[in-house]
């Protein structure tokens, strides 16, 4: 029987989708007309014009620390909270896997201005920190789903080896269930990263004077900045992103082998 | 190495939530809550000398997001520069803060041309900053024979290269303008005739709309189209063959003012910088960067040559007397809605 080529076309169909507006936004951060209607020869201008913006570069900065600060910290606390819903069945934790799950399926828009209101109510002043809050908020979800996800098929009776074994509480956390949970616990450390980096709507409901974040600072340009500097950011970001994927490719890769 | 992993990311915490902690400066700051790119980066750095303190600039996109913010509850900015009609509805609020007239003595430069049809004339709550026309781009070597006037909707040489604003206050309004009535009328007989004027524009259109029409325009797609000064002239800077026309028989104009909410912190330090804006010649330098028009009558003579010969940045006083603010006629929205629906489902 001949094989389907359909699942073939399909495959490259859905490439060309994804990867084609990429592609095009490339091309166009070194195409030296504004409006990438047509080509005006290659240049490096938007590249310059975006370097001498401290504004961006500002935003950019914001950006990354809230990324890597609530990355960080909803690792740790989605980790936690994954072990503790795998590892107790009783209704609290029942409930507990409720409203760890809501903030993936509530509307950015509400979240966003239900997080305003509260901090508004406690008086918390909005910058940097209430950004935080929000995005180790949502992150946390994701991180704990991933995790739970990677426990389903972990087998305690390891833990249980390790203990019967003299290993104490610290060592047993830290040289058996963090390794082993390190490839769940990473993707969802990459999930939150990219989240949080991705976040506007929320992003701009908590966010105060002073910070700015780099989706916010876009949203922005479009209505009078130049759009040919935002595809110049876009794919210095998209090159950063590649970089990343591709070197963690490669530690994972590399520690199975030593393995 | 695993405990090296840890302990770099415990670092890597602590260091991060110490800047998110951290943050607060000792100088005097003032809060800046404005659409990107719209002051001169150079004017803000002499404001930051001439008055020992830093500006810190923050941007919203939408008039509507900034006010549900505020109306949240955020605080912290000193100094917002919202569209005339959002001034207004946010003074209506209670949100703005009465501006003390003493202290702002570059007010009397402001172009009392304008201040006469603004939605604040006697600027108690917002001072006008910078001023936008919508009008008709074109291009010089697709175009023959241009007459500045909305009559060139009707070329028929044009059809199916020509595009209107999707967008029922400004189109409605232009044909309201060609027959020679208000833009805000709620008169229904001149709704009607206006009406009809849109029909018979709609039958020559490729399209309404508010985005495309930009690198349709720049590519040639488009030849001729219905749209905002700022955007007409950024498009002129990619392709020179564009052009920008102000219609003779009218237009509308629109606003971005300074204001200050009640939750500023900085009241004094919001009133030097309205004040600094209009000084002539910051406000002339302003103008060159942004391509808009800061109402600010003194400035007119500083700008260059360059600028004043451009009817977008500025129309000669003839024509810049013809230009009317779209205002919120509450109620009667309706009537607009109702006939915008009627144009949209006609012909086809």
């Amino acid at each position: 029987m001949k094989r389907s080529r359909l699942p073939f076309v399909v495959t490259i169909g859905v490439l060309i989708f994804f990867y084609l507006p990429i592609m095009v936004l490339v091309v166009n951060s070194f195409n030296a007309s504004t409006y990438g209607g047509h080509w005006g020869g290659f240049s490096l201008r938007w590249y310059l014009k975006l370097m001498g913006q401290r504004d961006i570069l500002l935003a950019l900065e914001n950006t990354i620390i809230i990324a890597i600060s609530a990355t960080l910290a909803s690792c740790i606390l989605g980790t936690t909270a994954a072990f503790a819903l795998h590892y107790y069945k009783s209704a609290l934790q029942r409930c507990h896997f409720i409203l760890i799950y809501t903030p993936l399926v509530v509307p950015e828009i509400l979240m966003g201005m239900s997080l305003l209101l509260a901090f508004v109510a406690v008086g918390v002043r909005l910058g940097l920190f209430t950004i935080f809050l929000a995005h180790v908020t949502f992150c946390v979800s994701y991180v704990a789903m991933v995790v739970l996800a990677r426990l389903q098929d972990f087998d305690m009776a390891v833990i249980e080896a390790a203990q019967d074994l003299g290993a104490n509480w610290w060592v047993t956390t830290w040289r058996v269930l963090a390794p082993m949970l390190a490839p769940g616990i990473a993707s969802g450390a990459l999930l939150a990263l990219t989240l949080s980096v991705d976040d506007f709507v929320i992003s701009f409901f908590v966010a105060g004077p002073g910070s700015t974040t780099l989706p916010i600072r876009i949203y922005s340009m479009i209505k009078f900045g130049s759009p040919a500097v935002l595809n110049a950011l876009s794919t210095i970001l998209l090159a950063v992103t590649f970089i990343l994927v591709w070197a963690s490719q490669r530690l994972t890769t590399n520690k199975e082998k030593a393995t | 190495m695993k405990k090296g992993i840890s302990v770099f990311a415990a670092t890597l915490l602590l260091a991060c939530l110490a800047m998110l902690l951290g943050c607060h400066s000792k100088s005097v700051d003032l809060h800046i809550y404005t659409w990107a790119d719209y002051i001169k980066p150079e004017l803000v750095q002499r404001f930051e000398l001439e008055n020992r303190c830093k500006i810190i600039i923050d941007t919203f996109d939408s008039n509507e997001a900034m006010y549900a913010k505020l109306k949240a509850g955020a605080t912290g900015y000193d100094l917002i520069t919202p569209s005339s009609y959002m001034a207004k509805i946010m003074n209506d609020q209670g949100m703005l803060l009465s501006l003390d007239h003493a202290q702002l003595p570059n007010l009397l430069h402001i172009d009392s041309e304008y201040l006469q049809i603004a939605i604040d004339p006697e600027m108690k709550y917002s001072v006008p900053y910078m001023v936008s026309y919508t009008g008709l781009g074109y291009l010089q070597d697709a175009v023959a024979d241009v007459t500045p006037s909305w009559k060139m909707l009707e070329r028929p040489e044009l059809k199916g290269r020509m595009t209107m604003l999707n967008d029922m206050r400004e189109t409605i309004g232009a044909a309201l303008k060609y027959l020679g009535y208000s833009l805000n009328t709620v008169n229904d007989d001149e709704l009607l005739a206006a009406k009809a004027v849109v029909i018979g524009w709609k039958k020559n259109l490729a399209k309404f709309e508010n985005e495309q029409y930009k690198t349709g325009l720049a590519s040639g797609e488009f030849q001729l189209v219905h749209g905002y000064s700022g955007d007409i002239l950024k498009v002129q800077e990619d392709n020179e063959q564009v052009a920008f026309l102000i219609p003779e028989e009218g237009f509308s104009l629109a606003c971005d003012d300074l204001v200050i909410p009640k939750t500023a912190g900085q009241v004094d330090l919001a009133l030097k910088f309205i004040n600094f804006i209009h000084t002539p010649n910051v406000a002339a330098a302003n103008t060159e960067y942004i391509s808009y028009l800061c109402p600010n009558r003194a400035s007119y003579d500083l700008l260059s040559e360059e600028i004043k010969s451009n009817p977008g940045i500025f129309p000669s006083a003839a024509i810049r007397s013809k230009g009317e603010v779209i205002q919120d006629l509450g109620e009667s929205n309706g009537k607009y809605t109702k006939i915008w629906d009627e144009i949209k489902a006609a012909g086809d």
